[in-house]
């Protein structure tokens, strides 16, 4: 009795020791994972990204996640991303505290997209929404769908009188801090009730009208699952998902739809002013937003991303350094053309893709 | 004869009622293995062998299933020879303040919110490391592992007859030697059973994942202080996606947890007369 | 060498007391960390963070300001529905297969609930999510404002599936197992002679077992206490169905927060805000205390229930 027991226990425990040598010396290949987080605003670019240059680099194995902008920066402070993804410039207090862990941040864009207002109400496939009347939905003014300020935009559409349901976001997000930039920017009442950031408190959540999705790809599943509702998301998930998109009222007054034409014309409307990567909390949001124009897509904007400088190596192994700065690169030449866009977005303008080959240029490798 | 009539009727009433409700009770489940069946399958058919062995963009979960069981091997190998001990000193001292305070500790841990140990295990291991990891999902999957193993080791050693010990004793065995050596031998059924239905409960667990494990979809697991990815935390981020195609993974992801779940759990359930979930 | 002499030590000690105090320390340490973090919470609101509902997030901390209310709200108010269907379920399960049930049939049905217990929380999620959600908006929701109308809450049209109600059902399905197999192990433990006496007097089935109901009543109160701390404590599966937004309000049709929930959601974005972690934490400890209160007072009944059962 005692010998066997003995004998099973001696298995067990040289069991369990190989086990943890095993893994311990986990067989270490080749390969090199480089994990992103953030926005998912540019969520179909960078997962485009991310096939194409699999294809031509299979040694680098790059993770997607998630998250949200606020996400991609908390991760990035702490180091549990290599490459961290936001929308919104980083502001300056978030930006000391990067600047706290001894390494350099540096942030630049890596696309251009929009933030378009998508709906599900049956047998409405176009919807114009003037600058006041958007707010009105939003702010939960415009209570149902065939509310005279809405039919005044669409004259000859037939508008169900039903209640109008605001899919929102749930994270902090760069999409939200986007949009209501943009609402604050053309609202005095939104920018003094609601205001702008990546978590605004939505008034029609207290209304039992607001639902909270994670991500953009949350907020376009609630929608495609809830009759009535409508949402704001970035350009290539209507696309993806065949949603409709509202054309917004613009600068000048014209009604414009969300396409790659529209928002080339707003970018190249305005020029754009980007820091240096060292000081991206520089960086003004609104600089594409509401730009003149005739078709010029209103809500226009450039989503970033974060690496550090690593200096000293604080926070890349040479095998890292070496494949983030391959495919940063890549992305921001090879990445930039038509062929390696992914539906939804438009290449950044040379001077600005430059701007963030210095930056990739700059970072160390130990 | 009327008032006889009506308490008969009351009675057959009440015989309806209650097993109707018994029946809506089972309905969920069996509704939701027949969905997870049906909406799984096509995908899993679709894609062949490589759902289960391939990365998520060749259309796979394998990196996820391989997380799942290095998540849960590590997580047994810290939580379970602690709670073993414990468990034996709960059932030794059953009487004593420190043992009476340790089964009512295990108690309440059963019932913990499974987000608390995760939000706790960032704060301790994965913000000072600076980096999501396998250990650190394992380490809080070992905490909700601990009170189950704990419980079952005592209960099934409970149920060894008394005179074992008296006997032991007896001859002069020692208390480590009659406990470890004679009574957890004779009880070794009813602690692996409880032992693997513990480990199939956390094999399931999503929400202390979610912010220790980190995820990691695109290749396989390197390493035991690398992120690695689960099933369970697969198919959250998948039913938040809009798109069909996500959808159908996340079916087929839940199809292959299941079938793990079933396959460890349904013979082992078969095998013993209680479980403690 | 320091010598004890009081007390003993010999090796059965020597292996388990350190694994012992090794899982007091741990739960010792959760505590701590859980009110450390949430500290500053409490100092700059102080109990603000639980009485209020509001939730502005700025990047300029001035600004920030944070009340759970709405979530904490939504916690006990989803807990309370799946009690509400989870409780005549699990007794009618009970009395069904204690009483009624042949042994094959009565071995299914147990193992069915064992399955139901131990399954994957996400495998419920889910189905929530795509199954339950739209069941519930064009079967219960729709029907329910088409016909009742006249009650004031349900006198608007449902928005959307996502709701308390259907976390709450769900929950209900998911501890109606927990529930179930305390009520079972109670009414199985009545002793014979109670069951015989009610019988000898001519008494049905059913006048018996009101009568039996009544004697395990504290019995299935812990179960209903311990469901409801199963309950409120489950997060992935609520998250995917409840609506995630900050709603205070009675009506079941609208969508709300739960305290778990909001911590699945906002944690990982939390830390680029200087005060969102702390009220996170003290959102943790709330569910902890509640969790802890809960626990005990059905671990207490219980037990108390089993000794007097036992004499």
């Amino acid at each position: 009795m005692e010998v066997k027991t003995k004998k099973i226990a001696a298995i067990v425990t040289i069991a369990i020791v190989a086990a943890i040598i095993a893994i311990a010396i986990w067989p270490h290949s080749e390969e090199v994972t480089i994990r992103t987080t953030g926005a998912t605003f540019p969520q179909y670019q960078v997962q485009k990204w991310i096939n194409e240059y699999q294809k031509i680099k299979s040694s680098v194995k790059i993770e997607y996640e998630g998250g949200g902008s606020g996400h991609g920066q908390e991760a990035f402070l702490q180091g549990l991303t290599q490459i961290g993804r936001t929308d919104p410039p980083v502001t300056e207090e978030v930006w000391n505290k990067f600047e706290k862990t001894g390494d350099r941040p540096l942030q630049f864009p890596e696309v251009v997209g929009a933030v378009v207002v998508s709906y599900n109400v049956p047998g409405i496939t176009h919807l114009n929404l003037s600058q006041n009347t958007l707010v009105g939905i939003f702010i939960g003014d415009i209570e149902y769908w065939n509310d005279p300020r809405i039919a005044q935009d669409n004259p000859g559409i037939n508008l169900p009188h039903q209640q109008i349901i605001v899919v929102h976001r749930s994270d902090a997000s760069g999409t939200t801090d986007i949009f209501t930039t943009y609402l604050s920017l053309i609202n005095s009442t939104w920018a003094d009730e609601v205001g702008a950031g990546k978590t605004v408190e939505w008034p029609v959540d207290k209304m039992g009208r607001g639902l909270a999705g994670n991500g953009n790809p949350g907020v376009v599943a609630i929608l495609k699952q809830t009759e009535y509702s409508i949402c704001y998301t970035e350009l290539s998930f209507a696309i993806n998902e065949n949603l409709p998109t509202a054309a917004l009222e613009n600068k000048d007054g014209y009604f414009v739809k969300p396409t790659d034409n529209t928002i080339k014309e707003a970018v190249s409307k305005v020029s754009s002013n980007i820091p240096v990567p060292e000081e991206g909390y520089k960086e003004d949001l609104k600089q594409l937003l509401n730009a003149p124009g005739n078709d010029s897509y209103p809500i226009v904007a450039f989503t970033h991303m974060l690496v550090w400088k690593n200096i000293n190596g604080k926070h890349y192994s040479h095998d890292e350094a070496i494949a983030i700065k391959e495919f940063l690169k890549w992305v921001l030449t090879d990445g930039q053309k038509p062929e390696n866009l992914a539906p939804g977005y438009v290449g950044l303008p040379e001077d600005v893709a430059n701007i963030g080959l210095e930056a990739v240029n700059s970072i160390e490798v130990p | 004869m009327y008032p006889f009539n009506l308490r008969k009727l009351k009675d057959l009433l009440f015989l309806v009622i209650t097993g109707i409700l018994s029946l809506l009770m089972i309905i969920p489940l069996l509704h939701i293995i027949f969905t997870v069946f049906v909406e799984g399958i096509g995908v899993i058919i679709r894609v062949g062998p490589i759902f289960v062995t391939g990365t998520l963009s060749d259309g796979g979960i394998g990196p996820a299933i391989a997380g799942t069981f290095i998540l849960t091997f590590l997580a047994s190998i810290i939580g379970i020879p602690i709670a073993f001990a414990v468990g034996v000193y709960a059932y030794e001292y059953p009487d004593s303040i420190i043992g009476r305070a340790t089964t009512a500790l295990l108690e309440i841990m059963l019932e913990f919110p499974t987000i608390l140990v995760g939000l706790f295990v960032t704060q301790i291991i994965v913000i000072p490391m600076g980096t999501y990891s396998a250990i650190a999902g394992a380490f809080s999957l070992a905490i909700i592992l601990m009170p189950y193993v704990a419980v079952y080791t005592k209960e099934a050693m409970s149920q060894i007859p008394f005179t074992f010990r008296e006997a032991a004793f007896g001859l002069g065995i020692s208390k480590i030697k009659t406990v470890f050596l004679i009574i957890a031998p004779i009880a070794k059924r009813g602690i692996l059973t409880g032992l693997l239905i513990s480990i199939a409960k956390v094999a399931g667990e999503t929400a202390p994942l979610l912010f220790t494990a980190g995820g990691l979809y695109q290749s396989y697991p390197q390493g035991i202080t690398n992120p690695v990815g689960a099933i369970p935390l697969l198919i959250y981020t998948l039913v938040q996606s809009p798109s069909p195609s996500d959808h159908a993974m996340a079916w087929g992801a839940s199809l292959v947890l299941l079938l793990i779940f079933l396959g460890v759990f349904i013979p082992l359930r078969l095998s013993i007369k209680e479980v403690k979930l | 060498m320091i010598k004890i002499k009081s007390v003993k030590m010999d090796a059965f000690d020597l292996i388990t007391y350190p694994a012992v105090f090794f899982v007091f320390l741990l739960f010792l340490w959760m505590l701590l960390v859980y009110f450390t973090n949430s500290l500053p919470a409490f100092q700059r609101e102080g109990l603000n963070v639980y009485l209020k509902n509001i939730w502005i997030a700025s990047e300029i901390p001035n600004k920030e300001y944070y009340g759970i209310l709405a979530a904490i709200w939504g916690s006990l108010y989803t807990s309370l529905i799946a009690l509400a269907i989870a409780l005549p379920l699990s007794i009618s399960y009970s009395i069904f297969v204690g009483d009624y049930l042949p042994r094959k049939f009565k071995e299914f049905m147990i193992i069915v609930s064992d399955i139901m217990a131990g399954l994957p929380t996400i495998i419920y999620g889910i189905w929530g999510a795509f199954f339950l959600v739209p069941f519930i908006k064009n079967w219960v929701m729709d029907p329910v404002y088409e016909y009742l109308p006249f009650i004031s809450k349900f006198s608007q049209k449902p928005a959307s599936g996502f709701s308390f109600l259907s976390a709450g059902v769900l929950l209900g399905i998911m501890i109606t197992p927990f529930i179930s197999a305390v009520v079972r192990e109670a009414y199985g433990m009545v002793p014979h002679t109670y069951r015989e006496a009610a019988y000898s007097l001519g008494l049905t089935k059913y006048e018996a077992t009101k009568i039996l109901m009544g004697y395990i009543k504290p019995a299935i109160i812990s179960g209903v206490i311990l469901g409801f701390g199963r309950a409120i404590g489950e997060t992935v599966a609520v998250s995917l169905v409840v609506g995630n937004a900050f709603n205070l309000s009675a009506n079941p049709f609208s969508p709300g927060y739960t305290i778990s929930s909001l911590i699945a959601t906002q944690y990982g974005n939390s830390f680029i805000y200087e005060h969102m972690t702390s009220v996170l934490y003290a959102a943790g400890l709330f569910l902890f205390f509640i969790g802890l209160i809960i626990n005990l007072l059905g671990i207490y009944l219980l037990r108390r229930w089993r000794k007097n059962v036992s004499l």
